[in-house]
C-alpha cells in the first residue's frame, strides 16, 4: 500500500460520513471502508436512494462517474460504482472531497434505482451501464442502448462475452458492398 | 442499425418538447458525418426555421471496445491502447492509467524525479497541442479558416518535439508503469528551448487576432450560457466548468506527478458562455507554457525508470552480462507482472476536464477492469440542455466550445 | 500530349486528358472518424499542404467529392453510414483506407471494430500507420494519381513489372 499523505480535511469529513451511513443503513450496508484513495461504502440496491440522500445532505453535489465492474467468478457479480464529489463553487481553489458508493445488485436480474431525477448526468452513464453490462435502472426515462447499435444482442463488457464478439460475419446494414464480406474460418 | 426514427424522437422524454404547435417544425439529423460536429456525433434536431427547439445527441459511432481490449492485455501493454481514447491528448490518458497502476503496485513514491519532470513537461505540451486543435477547429467552425492554419502550424512544432523524443507524432505510448520507456535524446533541450522561446509571441499573436475580435465576441458572448450550479449538476469539468467561474483544476486540487512544485494559476472566467470557455483555453495555454519553462529550468538528471526488475525490464547492457536480468526480461515480456488486488479511482486534468480511471485489479497480470471517466462524455451530455433556443450556427459554436473528443466519449 | 510548334493546338488522347483533369483536382470528403482524422487535417495545414496537388478542398457533402479517405476505426454502428455515404458519391470515386484501423482493424481485434473497411467498400490505396504521418497520406494520394492515370490498380502494377 502506498504511504499515506497527511490526512486532508476533506477525508476527515468523509470519515464521519461512514459512521452516519453505518447507523442509517443498518444491515443494508455491506461494508464501509476507508480505502487508499477515498472512503467508500458497499451497499445493496435497495439502500441506494437513502445513501444518496445522506450524501447529498452532507454536501456531495457532483456525480463524477457511474462505472460497472463484472467480478464474474465471484458473487455478487456486478458492482455499480458511483463516484461522488463535493465541488464548492465559491472556493478558490476547489479541493473536492470524494466518496465511492459500490452497489451490488442481483446476479441474474440486476436492477438498480436510477439517479436521473437527482443528477441529470446520470442519464447517459446509466444507459451505458445498461448497454454494456445489462444493468437495468428503475425509473430511468429513456433506457436504451447508447454505444452499441440498437439491434445488438448481448452485453459486450460482461466477462462471459468473448472479446472478439459472437458475430464476425458482419454485413453493413444488410447491403452487400461491391466487395463481398470475407468469410474468415477461424 | 441506427436509422433516423422519427417516432422515437417524438416520444422520447429526453427532449424538451415545446408546448406550442409543432406542425411547422422540421426534424433533421446533423451528423454523424458533418464538418462541424468535431467527430462522429449525430445530433437529431427539431427545428423551427433555424432555431433549435430540442435536440437529442446520439453517440456510439466510434465505440472501439477499448475497455474490454484493456482487460486482455498485460498491464504494460495496456498503455498502448489507452492512448487512443482521447486522441488529441494521448499522454494525458497514459498518465492517468500509469499513475493508477503505480498506486496499485505501491511504487508511486519511488518514481524518479527526472521521469516526473519529463511527464509533466510532455503532458503540458500535449495540453497545448490539444488546445490548439480545439482553437483551430472552433475558429474554422465560426468561419476563420486562417486560424486553423496558424494553430496547426504551431502544433507542428510540438509534434516535432514529440517525434524527436518518442518516435511518434500522436499516440506516443512513452509513459510506462515505473517511469518512461526511454530517456530523452541529445538535442531535446535545444528543441524545447526553441519552443519555449518562440511560443509566447505566437500565442500573443493569436490572442491579438482573436480575443477582442468583434466577430468572435459577437458569435460567442452569451451563447451556451451555463451557470455554475448547473455545470456542477451536469458533471462538467475542465475549461467548461472553469468558464463558469468554478476554480476546479485537478492539478491543484489533488496534485500528481509533482504538480505541487510548479507555480501556475487556475484559469477562471465568470461568463459561463462560449466566450468564457474560449478565453480560459487561451489562458491555459499560457499557463502550460509557464509549467514547461519551470520544468526545463528544473531539469534534473538521474534515471527515468525505477530500478525494480520485477516491474521494469533491466537495461540491455545489463542483460548481456547477467542471467538473472535476462530471466526477468523474459518473464516481463512473456507474462508481464502481477499487480496486487485493489481498486483505485485516479484522476488527472486532461485538456477536456477531469479524466478519471477506476482501475480494478484482481491480482493478475492483466487489469481486471479499466473504467474510464471520460470528461467529454459528461461535457457532451450537457448539450441537450444548452441547445434549445439557439440557432444552428450557435449550436455549432457550443459543440466546439464543449470540446468533445469522440474517442473518449465512445471508447 | 503534343504541342504543335506554330499553331496554338495541343493534341492528346481523350484518356490522358480526362486522367489529367481527374488527378489534378481530387476533392476529398471529410470522413474523419478518429485519430487519423487529425493527421488528415494536418495534410491541409501549411507544412504538408495538399493544395499543391489540387486536394485542398475538403467537401463535406459526398455529392461533391471524389475521394473518401476513411481515417480512423470503423465501428459496427458507423459502417452502414459509411456505405451510404459511399453510395451517395458520384462516379468516378476512389477510397483511401488510411491507417491501420481502417485497413485491417488495427490494434482493435474485438467485437466493436470492423476488421478493415474493405469489408464494405472497395479500397484503392491502403496506408499503414497508427496514425500514418501526413507524408504517408500525401504519398497515398500520389499513388492514387498514378492509378488514375494508368486506369486502375492492376495496370499500375503491370506498368511497374
Amino acid at each position: 500500500m502506498p504511504e499515506q499523505p497527511p490526512v486532508r480535511a476533506e477525508r476527515t469529513r468523509t470519515a464521519a460520513l461512514l459512521d452516519t451511513l453505518r447507523s442509517a443503513l443498518g444491515e443494508d450496508l455491506l461494508e464501509a471502508v476507508s480505502a487508499a484513495d477515498m472512503d467508500e461504502a458497499a451497499i445493496g440496491p435497495s439502500a441506494l436512494l437513502r445513501a444518496v440522500e445522506i450524501l447529498r445532505s452532507a454536501g456531495f453535489n457532483m456525480l463524477a462517474d457511474i462505472g460497472v465492474v463484472d467480478h464474474l467468478p465471484l458473487s455478487p457479480r456486478f458492482e455499480v460504482a458511483y463516484h461522488l464529489q463535493i465541488i464548492d463553487a465559491a472556493a478558490k481553489p476547489v479541493v473536492p472531497a470524494r466518496f465511492r458508493l459500490r452497489v451490488f445488485p442481483d446476479d441474474a436480474d440486476p436492477v438498480v434505482p436510477s439517479l436521473v431525477s437527482i443528477w441529470p448526468n446520470a442519464n447517459w452513464a446509466e444507459r451505458e451501464a445498461f448497454d454494456l453490462f445489462g444493468i437495468k435502472f428503475e425509473g430511468h426515462i429513456n433506457l436504451k442502448r447508447i454505444l452499441m447499435p440498437d439491434d445488438w444482442v448481448g452485453y459486450p463488457l460482461r466477462k462471459d462475452y468473448p472479446l472478439r464478439g459472437t458475430d464476425r460475419g458482419f454485413v453493413a446494414g444488410g447491403r452487400q458492398g461491391s466487395v463481398p464480406p470475407v468469410d474468415l474460418q477461424q | 442499425m441506427s436509422t433516423l426514427d422519427l417516432s422515437r424522437l417524438e416520444s422520447s422524454p429526453d427532449l424538451l418538447i415545446s408546448q406550442g404547435d409543432d406542425r411547422d417544425s422540421l426534424v433533421i439529423s446533423m451528423g454523424p458525418q458533418h464538418p462541424s460536429t468535431h467527430g462522429v456525433l449525430r445530433v437529431m434536431l427539431k427545428l423551427d426555421g433555424e432555431t433549435v427547439i430540442s435536440s437529442e445527441s446520439e453517440i456510439g459511432f466510434l465505440h472501439t471496445g477499448i475497455e474490454k481490449q484493456a482487460e486482455n492485455l498485460f498491464w504494460q501493454q495496456t498503455v498502448t491502447v489507452v492512448d487512443r481514447a482521447d486522441y488529441l491528448a494521448p499522454l494525458s490518458n497514459s498518465l492517468c492509467y500509469v499513475l493508477a497502476a503505480e498506486k496499485l503496485l505501491g511504487i508511486d513514491g519511488q518514481i524518479p524525479v527526472r521521469a516526473q519532470v519529463l511527464r509533466v513537461i510532455f503532458t503540458e505540451l500535449t495540453r497545448i497541442a490539444s488546445h490548439l486543435v480545439q482553437l483551430g477547429t472552433h475558429a474554422m467552425d465560426l468561419g476563420a479558416q486562417s486560424i486553423f492554419m496558424y494553430a496547426f502550424e504551431m502544433r507542428e512544432q510540438i509534434l516535432r518535439i514529440m517525434e524527436f523524443v518518442t518516435g511518434a507524432r500522436m499516440h506516443q505510448s512513452w509513459f510506462r508503469i515505473g517511469g518512461l520507456a526511454l530517456d530523452v535524446p541529445v538535442g531535446f533541450i535545444d528543441l524545447l528551448d526553441k519552443f519555449i522561446e518562440s511560443f509566447p509571441e505566437r500565442l500573443s499573436d493569436m490572442r491579438a487576432i482573436l480575443e477582442k475580435n468583434v466577430i468572435i465576441m459577437d458569435r460567442l458572448i452569451g451563447v451556451g450560457r451555463i451557470s455554475a450550479e448547473d455545470a456542477i449538476a451536469w458533471g462538467l469539468t475542465g475549461p467548461n466548468l472553469r468558464g463558469s467561474g468554478v476554480a476546479y483544476d485537478v492539478r491543484k486540487a489533488l496534485p500528481y506527478s509533482g504538480y505541487e512544485n510548479y507555480d501556475f494559476d487556475i484559469c477562471v472566467h465568470d461568463g459561463g458562455d462560449c466566450y468564457s470557455r474560449f478565453v480560459v483555453r487561451l489562458n491555459e495555454m499560457y499557463q502550460a507554457w509557464r509549467i514547461i519553462k519551470q520544468g526545463r529550468d528544473r531539469f534534473p538528471g538521474g534515471p527515468v525508470v525505477i530500478d525494480d526488475p520485477k516491474i521494469v525490464p533491466p537495461a540491455k547492457t545489463v542483460i548481456q552480462h547477467s542471467m538473472e536480468a535476462l530471466i526477468h526480461h523474459f518473464k516481463l515480456v512473456s507474462s508481464g507482472f502481477n499487480v496486487p488486488e485493489g481498486r483505485i479511482y485516479q484522476t488527472v486534468e486532461s485538456p477536456r476536464g477531469e479524466l478519471g480511471m477506476y482501475v480494478v485489479s484482481a491480482g493478475g497480470n492483466k487489469p481486471w477492469r479499466v473504467r474510464w471517466r471520460p470528461p467529454s462524455f459528461y461535457n457532451l451530455q450537457a448539450l441537450g440542455a444548452l441547445a434549445p433556443g439557439n440557432l444552428i450556427a450557435d449550436l455549432v459554436a457550443i459543440i466546439g466550445s464543449l470540446d468533445p473528443v469522440f474517442g473518449e466519449v465512445d471508447r | 500530349m503534343e504541342m504543335s510548334p506554330h499553331q496554338p493546338y495541343i493534341t492528346t488522347k481523350l484518356d490522358e486528358f480526362t486522367a489529367w483533369a481527374r488527378t489534378s483536382a481530387i476533392w476529398p470528403m471529410t470522413m474523419g472518424l478518429a485519430c487519423c482524422a487529425i493527421e488528415m487535417m494536418s495534410i491541409v495545414s501549411p507544412r504538408y499542404d495538399t493544395s499543391r496537388f489540387g486536394a485542398e478542398v475538403f467537401r463535406s457533402s459526398p455529392r461533391q467529392s471524389d475521394l473518401m479517405i476513411v481515417s480512423g476505426r470503423v465501428s459496427n454502428k458507423m459502417a452502414p453510414i459509411l456505405r451510404q455515404l459511399y453510395d451517395q458519391m458520384p462516379d468516378p470515386k476512389w477510397v483511401i483506407s488510411m491507417g491501420a484501423c481502417a485497413s485491417s482493424g488495427g490494434i482493435f481485434d474485438n467485437y466493436a471494430v470492423l476488421p478493415g473497411v474493405d469489408r464494405i467498400l472497395p479500397v484503392d490505396v491502403y496506408v499503414p500507420g497508427c496514425p500514418p504521418s501526413p507524408d504517408a497520406v500525401i504519398f497515398a494520394i500520389m499513388q492514387l494519381r498514378k492509378q488514375i492515370e494508368a486506369g486502375g490498380k492492376a495496370l499500375v502494377l503491370a506498368k511497374n513489372a
